[in-house]
């Protein structure tokens, strides 16, 4: 089991010492019923279209990941994760096929037409305004469900 | 994740995050997470395997059937990973010092006898999958290793792509080399194991030798980005190291 004090040294001082941010009211949303869920993925993978502008070291934007874009490249900051799996399988990181599968078995009911992404190396405390956007956006897709896959 | 999780619950969205370090998803508490006991970089488990990845999803997702939060669950399964580490790191004894470094022109000769060599089997990854993520400095792959070469010499080269400064398209660059080696080899040997990935292509590799020279040029470069960088294992993968770290800083992570 892969808990903090048995990381190694670097990693887990870094990790250690990370600011974790005090959420003041958090929200409760009742979910709706199964196959009534239209699903969004948001991963902070910092994944983009090909031919998009990279993502900074600390980007506080996000980009939008259509349903079938498959042509995609990762500018993530950090290099300290196993990027093979995503290189063989990008549902390893955004499971949009399987989502799609489960969509067609009814177990659950759509999957959005748009996904997010942002990058995971940011103070999500920065990224409040983008994901105000995101919110708007979803809303526009009928999206009430919300899958969140670190890289 | 867990906090953007909470801004998207609190505007009336139903949320479930997988993450892989139980101690801050407990810290910052999002309303549903599921703990992955998985190397990082592979949230979904498995590659190619649409089973096991559908287990995960479905694990989150009965989350949904919690009356009450915050709830955190652990993922049943374990991937297994070496050391504690989440991820590939290079053994400590493969820093390098500038008194290490031999032939620049030599060595990106061999490096680009590498690429050659891989080309074929890359071809047949990128027509298997249908994709490739190589390319997100946009630089040609004849053009990765040469552009490193500048740097190793100590020189600072013009930047290949509009709009990009000279060291974070290096970042990319280098990315995109390790991408295209890993790319080719995990498809023509059907290798699914990133920690041999790793050795192959940081310690057995000239391409790997040519970024380990780069990176002992780099911790001493005028250019503090570039420095700052090397420093904090952006370039080399040293985040998973018992340490110390190559660089000046690396005793205050």
């Amino acid at each position: 089991m892969v808990r903090m004090a048995e990381m190694p040294a670097v990693g887990r001082g870094f990790i250690a010492e990370l600011d974790m941010p005090a959420i003041d009211e958090p929200g409760w949303t009742h979910a709706p019923p199964a196959g009534e869920r239209r699903v969004a993925v948001v991963s902070s993978a910092a994944v983009s279209k090909r031919g998009e502008k990279p993502f900074s070291w600390l980007a506080r934007d996000y980009r939008v990941i259509g349903v079938d874009d498959r042509d995609l490249v990762m500018t993530h900051v950090a290099v300290e994760y196993d990027r093979t799996a995503w290189q063989q399988d990008i549902n390893t990181i955004l499971p949009f096929d399987r989502l799609e599968e489960m969509a067609d078995d009814r177990e659950i009911g759509s999957v959005a037409s748009e996904h997010y992404a942002f990058m995971g190396a940011s103070d999500p405390r920065d990224m409040e305004r983008s994901a105000n956007e995101v919110i708007k956006r979803m809303r526009r897709d009928n999206v009430n469900t919300v899958f969140l896959i670190p890289v | 994740m867990s906090v953007l999780a909470h801004y998207f619950e609190s505007a009336g969205f139903v949320t479930v995050l997988v993450g892989f370090v139980r101690e801050h998803m407990q810290a910052i508490a999002p309303p549903r997470a599921l703990w992955l006991d998985f190397p990082m970089g592979r949230p979904l488990g498995k590659p190619n395997d649409p089973d096991y990845q559908k287990s995960v999803i479905r694990a989150a997702f009965r989350l949904f059937d919690e009356p009450e939060g915050p709830v955190l669950e652990d993922f049943p399964d374990v991937i297994a990973v070496r050391h504690g580490r989440m991820g590939y790191a290079l053994p400590v004894d493969t820093v390098c010092s500038i008194d290490d470094i031999g032939d620049v022109d030599a060595l990106l000769s061999q490096v680009q006898g590498e690429v050659t060599q891989l080309r074929d089997a890359y071809d047949a990854a990128v027509a298997a999958r249908g994709r490739t993520t190589v390319g997100a400095s946009e630089v040609a792959i004849a053009d990765l290793a040469p552009y490193i070469a500048e740097f190793v010499k100590g020189r600072k080269p013009k930047s290949l792509r509009a709009g990009m400064a000279p060291v974070p398209l290096l970042k990319l660059v280098v990315e995109d080399l390790n991408a295209y080696y890993t790319e080719s080899r995990t498809h023509r040997d059907s290798i699914d194991d990133f920690e041999l990935m790793g050795q192959w292509f940081w310690e057995q590799c000239k391409a790997g030798q040519l970024l380990l020279w780069l990176e002992a040029v780099s911790l001493y470069s005028e250019d503090k980005v570039l420095r700052q960088i090397v420093d904090l294992s952006l370039i080399t993968p040293r985040f998973w190291s018992e340490g110390p770290l190559p660089g000046t800083s690396g005793s205050d992570w």
